[in-house]
């Protein structure tokens, strides 16, 4: 049954009050005040106490009544009694009780448990940060390693989240908006529309405008960010890369401006490599070597002092030529000149040059500023990246080029600059709790104090014979992964002899169908799936393929004491306060709607691993004694979920304190926001580990007939083109791209009728936009219906929309419409599904980080006006 | 005036370089020279035998790796393999607990007290994106 029963609600009636939890519209998880009145919530707002928004909340945050309130909200449980599965066909739902639904599924658990765990995928939609641990300790106890967030990671984290971990120990990075004067922005919104830390951000970004920093938006498409922008850049899609690094070369070898002290100091600047591009390493303790130009010799990086870490020159140790690994870039940017980079990303040779030179003059290089009586180095510039430029086959390049112009400038994680958010916490005054702080790894090089899982972006583990579906232990940079549902998955099972296949299926909420890439691939791989579980609040796209479907609680009847937690993803960056928001249940359950987490404590205790559930749970929350759960003593959800409080806050800040109060807070030191200083850990400007890793990777697949192409693993960055830019076909003509709406979440928040009519009134939401000049000269007309079509055959249909404010190659959709399931009737036929067009393979992924590559060339040709 | 970075503070007068709190120090039974530990493997480890808990008996002075190198030995390459890594290093997805507080390095020292030290071990999932 569920926790809170519908009489403790009854006995709140005819109350007014206003009680704190937190939005589960997007991954943001702003905090907000759900107004409830006799029982039903009427209005929600930012809770103006909470650092997470600070009181803000956006469309989608406001909107959250009708999603929980949608009548068609799943109720009860239900089993397909069609055994045919596909994308159009009916499953023939029958309403069946929970302890049948639990019986099944336990059943079928209890086999492929004591068959083969790993045959189990446990799979999540990201929208709802809190579903993080409950599901991992689930799978984690269960005992498989097949772990996936549909299209997250592979449409953004598996760059945008490793470059910001390697180089800023955090999930992602912003501009430090309080003190930056210089933000470029590279296909990123942070502080514009959705995103981490949503609210919060738009907030600091929109102070940060008013109080002068300009703000330069590099993108296809002039919306949420560029429309706010100093300046709107238009690129090539995918050509992040060469802009980033044109502006580089101009700032390096034409202008001679770069942070020297901040090169020796904190990065592996100094460290010299060899003819092979690996470090020279001392024979005996086989550090990375320096060459110390006090005594004119080359010595272990830690027994310098930075000041005298040479930066440049030609040196022999021990008979092998060597160079420190800046002279290296600095000799590789030569061939980015702005000439070039023009060619490449259609942007004038002199924006190029004026563009890097801003940039360095806003640097500021060898300042400092004095912040709550800390004298901290300032650099009020930033350049930041997300979804937009490392959403292509040359993932990792486009944004490591573009967070090299912070690090030449020294702008990393200082006053003004970028920052990661939050890499470095003390902790709470009184318990100290939680506490990280990046370290020192192999090499001297950064590892992350705090991860969001323990696929830690440095060092990666060793690339060895995959025995995980998704290749993650062969393709070890890589987090999430499109070997799942890839077209061509058998055959890299087969290959590397993965000895078993997966079986079964637990999904919280994900619309795998629409999220991933084209429907007909995931749909193929759904369906071989003996048995799929669904914990849903509407039937999707993806429910056609499940078993159980299992009706969930909202997220205003739901409880999670760590919505938004880790620190890393969704509070807030730049100074201000540490903020631990819970969410509580402000309604109660509807019909026989449970909460996923509760259930899956259920399930555990039904199969027999409760001992295990436990454990995992202990580690997931880092619980210590005396709130460790032991045994298979078989705690409830809010148990848990009070035992990690009171871990983290003291005994008498449990759950009843929070329900009452809603968050805890404290105040943000500068050590803290502005940690660089702080803690001697080095970031590696030259991926010196790049190569071996790529190396040995290659060393296990291409025996097996898998070739890695190694252009990609060079330590240095380059621009290297997708498909797109190689395809010549005839009328393929534009680059199609998708962006995140800024009135939606992913496919999920399409159901909302509120949503759903912004973004009717959004001349963009549901419609495809192009180049106003290049439509007339094609003869297309505003609102004009049109087939898009891939260079492999695939085609949507929608209506175009002209506008000056996007580059004349591109063809800019706004992400995840176009549902055709009866079961979200508000959502059903808007829009355009851009994710059928994307190919979902090999060919078709970052060869290092299999991220998507989410481009694609395009023909448009009108198509008949019938709806 | 452009200032050194590496001059801009004095990382010993900062709270961030200083070591985090110890872990509680267990009280050390004199009279025994014995180490009597007892491992619980949870997950997938716990999948690679029928047996999932252990009792061990350790000579003082020995250290979390020697408890790994046993159950190595019992449990094949394929627990060890799952645990380190090549270097002998514990792998960060698996989590491991002493009286109940994690320890991350192996070579941290086991102390004979009057009753068995628990050691909780359990693989975690690795990669997570979004």
């Amino acid at each position: 049954m569920n926790m809170f029963s519908p009489h403790q609600f009854k006995a709140a009636a005819q109350e007014d009050v206003w009680l704190p939890s937190s939005c589960a519209l997007c991954y943001s998880t702003c905090s907000i005040l759900a107004h409830r009145v006799d029982g039903t919530v009427i209005k929600i707002e930012g809770n103006p106490d909470s650092a997470v928004g600070k009181g803000r909340l956006c469309g989608k945050g406001v909107s959250g009544i009708m999603t929980h309130y949608d009548p068609n909200r799943l109720r009860y449980p239900m089993r397909r009694t069609n055994p045919k599965k596909g994308l159009h066909e009916d499953p023939g739902w029958k309403r069946i009780s929970w302890t049948e639904a639990l019986d099944e599924i336990a059943e079928v658990l209890r086999k492929v448990r004591a068959d083969d765990p790993r045959k189990l995928v446990v799979q999540r939609t990201t929208t709802v940060t809190a579903s993080r641990v409950p599901l991992h300790a689930f799978a984690s106890a269960f005992g498989t390693p097949n772990f996936s967030v549909s299209g997250g990671g592979q449409h953004c984290g598996n760059g945008a989240h490793l470059i910001s971990g390697i180089m800023h120990a955090s999930w992602s990075i912003v501009p430090d908006f309080e003190y930056c004067n210089y933000a470029i922005f590279f296909g990123a919104s942070k502080g514009h529309s959705a995103g981490h830390a949503s609210c919060s951000n738009m907030g600091k970004a929109a102070d940060a405008r008013v109080r002068g920093m300009k703000m330069v938006v590099v993108d296809p498409l002039c919306n949420f960010a560029a429309a706010k922008a100093t300046e709107w850049v238009p690129l090539r899609v995918g050509t992040d890369a060469a802009l980033a690094l044109g502006m580089c070369n101009v700032m390096v070898n034409e202008l001679g401006v770069y942070d020297g002290p901040y090169l020796q100091a904190k990065t592996n600047a100094p460290y010299l490599i060899g003819p092979d591009k690996l470090y020279v390493r001392h024979p005996q303790s086989k550090m990375p070597l320096v060459w110390d130009r006090r005594s004119g010799s080359a010595r272990p990086y830690n027994d310098v002092s930075a000041a005298d870490m040479a930066l440049e020159g030609e040196f022999t140790v021990d008979g092998v030529p060597c160079r420190p690994a800046f002279h290296c870039l600095r000799e590789h940017l030569r061939k980015f000149s702005p000439d070039w980079t023009e060619n490449i990303s259609g942007i004038a040779a002199a924006t190029v040059r004026r563009l890097a030179n801003e940039f360095a003059t806003e640097a500021r290089i060898g300042s400092t500023i004095v912040v709550d009586g800390v004298t901290l180095p300032y650099r009020p510039v930033a350049a930041i990246a997300f979804r937009g430029a490392q959403g292509h086959k040359n993932s990792v390049y486009n944004f490591y080029a573009v967070d090299l112009l912070n690090h030449l400038v020294g702008a990393a994680d200082v006053v003004g600059g970028c920052l990661g958010f939050n890499p470095t916490s003390h902790g709470h005054p009184e318990t100290g709790k939680v506490r990280y702080i990046p370290t020192a790894g192999p090499d001297g090089l950064m590892v992350v104090g705090s991860w969001m899982g323990y696929h830690y972006p440095y060092p990666p583990p060793e690339p060895r014979l995959p025995k995980n579906l998704g290749l993650q232990d062969l393709l070890v940079i890589g987090m999430t992964s499109p070997f799942l549902d890839s077209v061509d998955r058998e055959e890299m099972w087969e290959k590397f002899d993965v000895p078993y296949r997966p079986e079964v299926m637990i999904n919280f909420g994900a619309n795998l169908v629409m999220s991933i890439a084209n429907k007909d691939a995931v749909a193929e791989s759904l369906s071989k799936y003996k048995f799929i579980v669904s914990f849903d609040l509407f039937l999707t796209e993806t429910s056609n393929f499940v078993d159980i479907i299992l009706p969930d609680c909202s997220y205003l009847q739901s409880l999670d004491a760590r919505s938004n937690f880790p620190f890393i993803f969704s509070l807030p960056g730049g100074l201000g306060e540490w903020c631990w928001p819970i969410r509580q249940p402000v309604l109660p359950s509807d019909g026989e709607q449970r909460q996923f987490a509760e259930v899956l404590l259920e399930i555990a205790d039904r199969v027999g691993f409760r001992a295990d559930l436990n454990a995992a749970y202990n580690a997931w929350l880092n619980l210590e004694p005396p709130y460790r759960l032991t045994g298979d003593t078989r705690y409830s959800y809010e148990e848990i979920s009070d035992r990690e409080l009171k871990n983290n806050f003291g005994a008498e800040r449990g759950l009843d304190w929070f329900k009452q109060n809603g968050i805890i807070k404290w105040k943000k030191k500068p050590e803290e926001v502005y940690w660089r200083p702080f803690v001697d850990v080095r970031v590696p400007i030259y991926w010196e580990f790049l190569k071996p890793i790529g190396d040995k990777i290659a060393a296990i697949a291409e025996p097996r007939g898998f070739k890695i192409p190694l252009e990609y693993y060079d330590p240095l960055p380059d621009f290297l083109p997708c498909r797109s830019h190689c395809c010549n076909k005839k009328d393929f003509d534009f680059y199609g791209f998708y962006y995140r709406d800024v009135v939606h979440t992913n496919s999920f928040t399409m159901e909302n009728p509120w949503l759903d009519e912004a973004a009717r009134l959004d001349p963009f939401s549901y419609t495809i936009a192009i180049n106003r000049a290049e439509a007339a000269t094609r003869g297309f007309t505003d609102g004009q219906r049109v087939w898009v079509e891939s260079e492999s055959g695939r085609k949507v249909k929608g209506r175009l929309k002209l506008t000056e404010c996007i580059h004349p190659e591109g063809l800019g959709f706004a992400a995840m419409c176009g549902h055709w399931t009866d079961g979200q009737p508000i959502a059903k036929g808007k829009g355009v599904f851009y994710n059928d067009l994307l190919e979902l393979d090999f060919e078709h992924m970052s060869p290092v980080n299999i991220n998507l590559d989410l481009c694609v060339k395009v023909r448009v040709t009108p198509a008949e006006e019938s709806p | 005036m452009n200032i050194r970075w590496d001059a801009v503070v004095d990382p010993a007068a900062v709270e961030s370089s200083r070591a985090p709190p110890a872990l509680p120090h267990p009280i050390i039974d004199r009279n025994s020279t014995d180490i009597r530990v007892r491992v619980q493997l949870f997950g997938a480890l716990a999948a690679l035998s029928s047996q999932r808990s252990f009792e061990l008996v350790l000579s003082a002075g020995a250290f979390v790796a020697d408890v790994i190198a046993i159950l190595g030995e019992r449990l094949g390459e394929i627990f060890s393999a799952q645990v380190v890594d090549a270097d002998g290093v514990k792998r960060r997805h698996c989590r491991l607990f002493v009286a109940g507080y994690p320890i991350e390095n192996l070579q941290t020292p086991l102390y004979p007290i009057s009753d068995l030290t628990e050691i909780d071990i359990i693989l975690l999932i690795a990669p997570e994106g979004g």
